[in-house]
């Protein structure tokens, strides 16, 4: 589903991506772990598009990510790729139910398709009392559900998080990862989590190790 | 997947994201839309009161006769009512009717500042036939009244009047008003109300309508007519029958009469205050640009804002192009509804300004009859047009910015950006700077009405705004060090590193106060320019202890005189050592009116002296009593040498009733009491040549040990229809109506300066907010909120320090061009430059202190805001 080969970015003279080769395969749970600085924001980065490599090739389902223009890159990360954020990233001005309908309504689903959804993804998670809250009526729990279903909304082959538990306090991190691991297999959702907590490994099938640019390691 | 058929989704962005916004938060969108609604006002306030003052001008007859289709005027002084037999003669069978009409003024009162009356007299006994020949139904309004034409028949005492002056002074028919005519009092008796009609031109406030030869006794006119205006029978042959009329009446008038449509003797008149109106326009211009900087500015923080939400839009899959549209769509939407408003608020604000527009053109140019600014629908559209293109051209920057709002992973990494790039380099400041001395002293452009446009000027000025405003960006480093030095306190010290690496942002809000004190400050050196020539003319000019006029001199349209037995009467009165006298006629030369005048100075050490531009061989009193052969000599004053390109040496023929006569240019002298120009020669040449004995205006020189005040008022005992003032008071009325003549000026100023500061705060929220993570460990770190705003203040003050610097240099610039370009090329006048020292310094300390005091609050209310990171 997702194959990255010999992937190297620099910035100026500092190199971040050092010649990065890994693939998954579909519904495949991925932890992408290594200190600050390892390079693994930049990797995430690439794969989604925002940032582009200096050389090396990213595939998604066979096609090239590094050939796209920068629209056919928005529509990639509108239709096929998702991401999720340690700072949740909901917009402020939009209901609970809104924000998780909204990417859907950027890709022009028809309106029956998309209520069927929202309810079906707002049951999902575990907030149907909360639906029309605004976010900043949300927990910081409750904010990373309605992340997590917006994520999924569009029905996307693969979900970028990072460090998607670095905001919330110990027993919160447990129960979204919990979410995770069953929407993941309830979708067949590949998910590559970035984090430094050993913690979320427990949902992962393979944890890939970075240091200095390079993958150091990649265990099953 | 299934796909519906929705709208895109900048439609999306702008109905969930901005339009909730603007709920959530309805002040920010409502004070932009009232900034630019308060642009777009000025605007069009400013364009339909100078519409309302050009359409107010007035042949006074079109409200009495409807409009004729044709006029003849003598190129100069009177038409001789005995022409008329050899006129009828050479029309013949042609199908048109003249209509004789004396056209003159009176005063209301006693006084310089008498309000005037306008005074008309028709041939009662041919009004009727107005009736016929009009294509509406309503005929002539005094026509209607038949039962009061023949008791009034030749007399010079009865009057009709306007309803609306009747019902302002509660007179009715039969009510006696008094009037000053030929400096004498006058009794009239009112026979008839003019009646307003809606499908006439509005009846001039203060018209006074007579029958003809009563009109010509009461003033001192028998036999003479100011015009004759011809009127066709409607039909189809009316194009023909006017062709031929024209052609006839041509012919007859040879180089004596001018034959004009109505059309063209408006145009004529009223293209003499082009500039003046033009002048205003760029004012109001001037105004609505600072106001789109205002929502430049505001958009901008806008977006900074928002810049997390537009990241998380881009993570979503959104294109930049489609953020672009919908921040655009914020900016259509807020110049839709802002200009809107402004159309409704600027016809209000018309109606308060057209009092004073027309006051100064009536002043200077011409009557009109204007008291309100009707809407226009043309004018109206264009306002809301460029209303909302300014809006978009404002917003069209905050939208490419938010368009290049990196996701949200790049976010994090707190990238600044924002400002205009053009800022940032030096290189185009320079060019710009080039461009500007390459096009400023280019010649005016001249448009087909013969006004001119110092186009060279206004793009030198642009040029000149532009580059100063990239290069001010070079200040940033001076200010830095002077911020921190010194044992500097910590706020300054974070204060001053704002300015060592400074972005758009802090160019944009610079370049912003730095326009607009510049802008001010070069109209504050017109104006001292202005007022220091002015003052200079007035005190050379002005060496007599005593000014006569009639009643109502003031006014530029009064044709009030001194008759010749009662100025004469007046240097018989003790106490008089000399005097000098003036008298101006109004002639028709090179298809513009000016002024020819006759003068007689004294010879004493005292007498009048002219300011020279270029002087003649002989100044003396009685210079140009010396002919050269059939060649008369004469000064000629600097409006006219521009207006009529004639320079020393140069001969040509000026039309007089006596034919015309050549005169030749011996000196150019400097007159700012007009533009249209005068040709100065001996009042004993025009005297005779227009059989004339009356004065305009009378100088007197009182002797030694006269108290002026004492005779002044004995003076005025005994001739209390003139006007009478010392030396001191006519220095204060000039002043004053100088003054009165720029209060537009100054409010418009006043609004640019106003806006200017307020866009400084925009930009301070714009830094701050920017900053917002900066500033939540600023308070970490043990920064209180009030030294965070006075950390603001001081960078507010660093902006202002560069806005008032780089304003100063823009503002020499630009006096430099607005005196000796614009005004030269727009007014032919040329102005001592000056620059109002003390009035910059007031300016620059105002600005640098409410520009510390704006970014002082508006540190303290942000310090309180809570950062990206505590808001998640």
């Amino acid at each position: 589903m997702l194959a990255i080969t010999d992937l190297s970015k620099s910035y100026g003279e500092n190199s971040v991506l050092r010649e990065v080769s890994f693939s998954m395969t579909t519904g495949e749970r991925v932890a992408l772990m290594g200190p600050s600085g390892s390079g693994k924001s930049t990797l995430l980065n690439c794969i989604s598009g925002i940032d582009r490599p200096n050389s090396g090739s990213i595939e998604l389902n066979g096609q090239s990510i590094g050939g796209m223009d920068e629209r056919q890159l928005c529509e990639l990360r509108r239709d096929s790729i998702s991401t999720i954020f340690q700072f949740f990233h909901l917009l402020p001005t939009l209901t609970m139910r809104e924000n998780i309908e909204f990417p859907m309504q950027l890709i022009r689903l028809a309106e029956k398709e998309r209520k069927k959804r929202v309810d079906e993804l707002i049951h999902e998670v575990q907030l149907d009392h909360r639906a029309d809250a605004m976010p900043d009526e949300l927990s910081g729990g409750e904010r990373q559900r309605v992340a997590i279903a917006r994520a999924l909304a569009t029905r996307p082959v693969l979900i970028l998080a990072d460090e998607p538990t670095g905001n919330l306090d110990t027993t919160t991190g447990e129960s979204i990862l919990d979410l995770l691991e069953t929407v993941s297999g309830r979708y067949q959702t590949a998910m590559l989590l970035v984090t430094h907590s050993k913690r979320v490994t427990r949902i992962c099938q393979r944890t890939v190790s970075m240091k200095d640019g390079r993958i150091v390691d990649d265990e099953k | 997947m299934m796909k519906s058929d929705q709208s895109g989704p900048h439609s999306l962005i702008w109905t969930k994201v901005i339009w909730r916004q603007w709920c959530r938060e309805p002040k920010v969108p409502a004070v932009l839309i009232l900034i630019l609604a308060l642009g777009v006002a000025v605007f069009l306030a400013v364009r339909l009161a100078n519409r309302a003052a050009v359409t107010g001008f007035s042949l006074f007859t079109e409200s009495i006769s409807g409009d004729s289709d044709l006029l003849v005027r003598p190129r100069a002084g009177s038409f001789p009512e005995s022409d008329l037999m050899s006129l009828r003669e050479k029309m013949g069978a042609t199908p048109a009717t003249l209509f004789p009409i004396l056209d003159t003024t009176a005063a209301a009162g006693p006084g310089a500042e008498a309000e005037i009356f306008r005074i008309i007299g028709t041939d009662f006994v041919a009004l009727p036939n107005a009736v016929y020949l009009s294509d509406d139904e309503t005929g002539s309004p005094i026509a209607a009244q038949t039962d009061g034409f023949s008791g009034m028949l030749g007399k010079p005492d009865q009057v009709f009047i306007s309803r609306v002056f009747a019902d302002e002074s509660g007179k009715d028919t039969g009510d006696k008003l008094q009037i000053y005519v030929e400096g004498r009092q006058k009794e009239l008796t009112i026979s008839g109300i003019v009646e307003s009609d809606p499908l006439r031109p509005q009846v001039p406030r203060r018209l006074l309508v007579f029958d003809l030869p009563g009109a010509q006794k009461l003033t001192g006119n028998e036999g003479l007519l100011s015009r004759l205006e011809v009127k066709i029978p409607p039909g189809p042959d009316f194009q023909n029958n006017l062709q031929l009329a024209r052609e006839k009446l041509t012919e007859w008038a040879g180089d004596r009469f001018v034959v004009e449509t109505p059309g063209q003797r408006k145009d004529s008149a009223t293209r003499m205050s082009a500039a003046f109106r033009l002048n205003l326009t760029i004012l109001s211009t001037l105004a609505l640009i600072v106001g789109a900087y205002l929502i430049l500015q505001a958009m901008e923080a806008a977006v900074i804002r928002r810049r997390s939400e537009i990241a998380i839009l881009r993570c979503l899959g959104v294109t930049p192009g489609e953020i672009q549209k919908a921040w655009l769509m914020e900016s259509l939407v807020l110049g839709l509804l802002g200009s809107a408003l402004g159309v409704m608020l600027g016809v209000f604000l018309a109606q308060g300004m057209v009092g004073a527009i027309a006051s100064t053109v009536n002043t200077l140019y011409y009557e009109t009859t204007s008291r309100s600014a009707a809407f226009d629908p043309v004018e109206a559209g264009f306002a809301f047009l460029f209303g909302v293109v300014i809006s978009l051209l404002a917003g069209s920057l905050p939208a490419r910015e938010a368009a290049n709002t990196p996701a949200a992973h790049a976010v994090a990494t707190g990238i600044r950006g924002g400002g205009l790039k053009l800022l940032q380099h030096p290189l185009p400041g320079w060019v710009f700077l080039l461009l500007g001395l390459l096009v400023v002293k280019l010649p005016p452009f001249v448009t087909s009405q013969g006004s001119t446009i110092p186009v060279g000027g206004y793009a030198g000025a642009l040029f000149f705004l532009l580059g100063i405003s990239i290069l001010a960006g070079h200040l940033f480093c001076l200010i830095a060090r002077m911020l921190a030095a010194g044992n500097a306190l910590p706020e300054r010290v974070y204060a001053s590193s704002q300015f060592r690496l400074p972005g758009g942002r802090h160019r944009l809000a610079a370049a912003g106060l730095l326009a607009a004190f510049g802008m001010s400050a070069a109209m504050g050196i017109l104006v001292a320019s202005f007022e220091t020539t002015l003052n200079s003319w007035i005190r050379q000019m002005l060496k007599a202890d005593v000014y006569v006029a009639a009643a109502g001199a003031q006014s530029a349209i009064s044709e009030n005189k001194i008759p010749g037995e009662v100025w004469k009467e007046i240097l018989a009165t003790p106490g008089i050592e000399a005097a000098d006298r003036l008298r101006r006629y109004s002639i028709h030369f090179e298809g513009k009116d000016t002024w020819l005048a006759g003068s007689e100075y004294n010879n004493s050490e005292r007498r009048l002296q002219l300011i020279w531009i270029k002087a003649p061989e002989n100044t003396a009193a009685d210079a140009l009593t010396v002919r050269e052969g059939d060649t008369y000599p004469a000064w000629v004053s600097e409006s006219f040498s521009r207006v009529f390109q004639r320079s020393l040496n140069d001969r040509f023929p000026v039309p007089t009733p006596d034919g015309p006569k050549s005169v030749v240019v011996k000196g150019i002298y400097a007159d700012y009491g007009s533009e249209r120009g005068t040709v100065l020669l001996s009042r004993r040449f025009t005297s005779q040549w227009y059989e004339d004995d009356a004065l305009n205006n009378l100088a007197l020189y009182l002797q030694e040990g006269i108290d002026e005040e004492t005779w002044l008022a004995d003076f005025q005992n005994k001739f209390p229809g003139l006007v009478a003032r010392t030396n001191r008071t006519l220095r204060e009325d000039a002043l004053r109506l100088f003054r009165q003549t720029f209060s537009v000026t100054y409010a418009l100023e006043g609004i640019a300066i106003i806006i200017a500061v307020a866009g400084l705060g925009l930009a301070m929220v714009g830094l701050l907010l920017e900053r917002r993570e900066e500033l939540s460990t600023l308070k970490e770190i043990g920064m209180t909120r009030r030294r965070i705003a006075a950390a603001a203040m001081w960078e507010g003050l660093g902006l202002s320090i560069a806005g008032v610097v780089g304003g100063l240099l823009l503002s020499l610039i630009l006096g430099w061009i607005l005196v000796y370009v614009v005004n030269r090329q727009s007014f032919g006048w040329t102005l001592n430059f000056t620059v109002p020292w003390l009035t910059i310094a007031a300016l620059s300390c105002a600005m640098l202190a409410t520009g510390s005091a704006v970014a002082w609050f508006t540190g303290y209310r942000i310090a309180n805001l809570k950062s990206d990171l505590e808001e998640e």
